[in-house]
């Protein structure tokens, strides 16, 4: 399996102390040969729009970022290859990210930038784009409530006629595409098996650890059932157990009626990664799994936990990078 | 009875919580200062502890404010029951200067102000146009657009209680050459302007002149400190100058930069201003901090000249 570090660990989203020198590229160049010095050399990015439309082009998740920074996706990778970062494995798509005005919007959205996404994927070289198929289930509420032409089973039917054109021209680019569930969007749990069926087979499926975990699926009796459908696994951790619904909340991520992390450190929270692993290995996956400590509080420490656990428990369970 | 009220400009971000009531557990799941900085109810707290009679919102927070909240009503409920008002919110008239875009442009402004009206807010902070990189140079028929399109705008605002304040940014395609110009083909009636002490050192204008000629027009300050000015265009009219590469901030607290602030403000007396003057400490790597000194700054320093 081929090790890929999240930079999602670094929460550009939510205040906090020191937060604004994220916006810096000072900061990014920074944080790359730590990761590197973690032992990873490989890094999801996710690919994030809004940045542009704020001129914060120091926040390398964009292609207009890339270029006014780099110039060239290759400018960036050489980059990155400089500071010890020699791959990008994954990059991640979200399509709450456009979740605004009318479905119609959004669906347009949504699809004239996963096409600038694949671009940006294509020029980095990076095998994977992941898309978070559907915003959070109240986004997805107020998306639609004043439209009682445009249902929730019509907006999945379209859903499914764009990822499928958006396959196709990822497809043509050499990428493979994944779709990916959350515990607060419309395909929880095993729910995204539905939508699978509505897609051609060349889309394959992002397992999610803490996001199963948090719908209350076994991750590990996840992937025996997706088996070859998967082309991507992201490893996160939680110790959340939703008895609040916070999945239908307004902030999903941040339970309302009991403030709690949801996202933690790897190791830091219940999921049994060791059970999944051998999962794995069982259905045959040997892709990329890609360990990610979403919106980190302590990026430095998320690092060295995250290699901590790898090499402590995961490898002695037959993990092999 | 004093002059002023004083209000913080909110750049916190995305604040995920109304309010943490598991604060304690919350806190010993990391044991960091991080639980401190995620629910609006301490935040608000924390306005009226360092000494701030306001808050003006920033318009890319509102959908997750009105998702914890519901409706603004609501969230101006909540603020005045910690001691905190809704002084104002920014806006950003895009494309002002297209005449197609005109009713676009009106929609827009309309919509904010309605919703600002809601939170009970009296100054809406408008940057005309987009960035310089993005829309400039502005010839003088992209200003008689502009100002046209503004003119409606705080004709509209004034109907509902609000003043419209122009709100100059050293980035912006109203700039060194033509902000006092733009000023003046506006409404006096009806188009007042914000006075961002920074930001107009930074484009090179003189602060001390711009608000001694202006002040009949000032209706309200975002009152920062600066290390730089007098940028020159390959910065101003640069792409993407705001958030610099190596760190470089072009904003501090008040007393914390170089501008004449003292001087400033025997000005202030001198016109005799009141209303509200909003710090806004944006690029500060800790808000609470940020906050506290300036408001001592606003209180302790200026306010002995006037307050």
């Amino acid at each position: 399996m081929k090790t890929v570090f999240s930079t999602e660990m670094v929460d550009l989203d939510r205040q906090a102390p020191n937060r604004n020198k994220r916006e810096s590229k000072y900061f990014w160049d920074e944080l790359y040969p730590l990761i590197a010095a973690g032992r990873f050399q490989s890094i999801e990015i996710p690919y994030e729009p809004k940045w542009d439309f704020g001129g914060r082009s120091g926040i390398p998740r964009t292609m207009r970022s890339i270029q006014m920074k780099f110039e060239t996706p290759e400018g960036y990778t050489k980059h990155l290859a400089e500071m010890g970062i020699t791959s990008v494995g994954c990059v991640h798509l979200d399509s709450a990210l456009f979740c605004a005005g009318a479905p119609e919007m959004y669906l347009g959205a949504l699809g004239h930038f996963a096409e600038e996404a694949i671009e940006f994927t294509k020029g980095l070289k990076c095998p994977v784009l992941t898309i978070t198929t559907t915003p959070p289930v109240y986004a997805v509420k107020n998306l639609l409530k004043s439209r009682e032409d445009f249902s929730e089973d019509l907006l999945i039917e379209k859903l499914a006629e764009l990822i499928t054109d958006i396959n196709q021209k990822a497809t043509d680019a050499g990428i493979t595409l994944c779709v990916k569930n959350t515990y607060w969007g419309l395909f929880r749990g095993e729910g995204i098996f539905d939508f699978l069926e509505k897609l051609p087979d060349t889309v394959k499926l992002d397992v999610d650890t803490a996001h199963l975990a948090i719908a209350g699926v076994s991750p590990a009796e996840f992937v025996k059932k997706a088996g070859n459908r998967i082309g991507m696994v992201h490893f996160t951790d939680t110790a959340f157990e939703d008895n609040q619904e916070a999945y239908a909340q307004p902030l999903p991520e941040f339970p309302a009626k009991a403030a709690t992390k949801v996202f933690r450190d790897i190791g830091d929270g219940n999921v049994e990664f060791t059970s999944i692993v051998t999962a794995l290995k069982e259905v045959g996956y040997d892709g990329e799994i890609c360990f990610n400590c979403r919106n980190s509080y302590d990026m430095y420490r998320s690092i060295l936990r995250t290699r901590s656990y790898i090499d402590r428990t995961l490898v002695p369970a037959g993990y092999e990078e | 009875m004093a002059n002023m009220k004083l209000s913080h400009m909110s750049h916190w971000k995305t604040v995920p919580y109304k309010q943490i009531d598991n604060f304690r557990d919350f806190y010993y799941e990391d044991k960091t200062n991080m639980a401190y900085y995620q629910d609006w109810d301490r935040i608000l707290r924390y306005h009226k502890a360092t000494g701030y009679d306001g808050i003006e919102l920033a318009p890319w927070d509102m959908a997750e404010i009105l998702g914890l909240f519901g409706t603004p009503e609501e969230y101006t409920a909540f603020a005045k029951e910690r001691g905190i008002e809704v002084s104002g919110m920014f806006h950003g008239a895009d494309d002002s200067q297209i005449l197609e875009k005109h009713d676009e442009v009106l929609q827009a402004a309309k919509e904010n102000i309605d919703l600002l009206e809601r939170f009970g807010g009296k100054h809406l902070n408008m940057c005309p146009a987009r960035n310089y990189c993005a829309a400039g140079p502005l010839s003088d028929d992209d200003l008689k657009v502009a100002a046209g399109v503004i003119n409606e705008i705080g004709e509209y605002a004034l109907a509902h209680g609000i003043q419209v304040g122009l709100h100059n940014e050293f980035f912006c395609a109203v700039n060194k050459e033509n902000h006092r110009r733009f000023l003046e083909m506006t409404d006096p009636k009806s188009v007042f302007y914000c006075l961002d002490t920074a930001q107009i050192a930074l484009m090179g204008d003189n602060l001390l002149d711009f608000y001694d000629t202006y002040a009949d027009r000032i209706c309200t300050f975002h009152l920062k400190d600066t290390a730089s000015t007098g940028e020159p265009d390959e910065i101003r009219h640069g792409m993407d100058p705001e958030i610099v590469d190596d760190g470089w901030r072009w904003f501090w607290e008040p007393g914390e930069g170089i501008l004449p602030l003292e001087e400033l403000w025997k000005l202030v007396k001198k016109h005799d201003f009141k209303g509200w003057v909003t710090i806004e400490d944006d690029g500060a790597p800790d808000y609470l901090a940020a906050m506290a000194l300036s408001s001592y700054y606003f209180n302790e320093v200026l306010g002995k000249i006037y307050r």
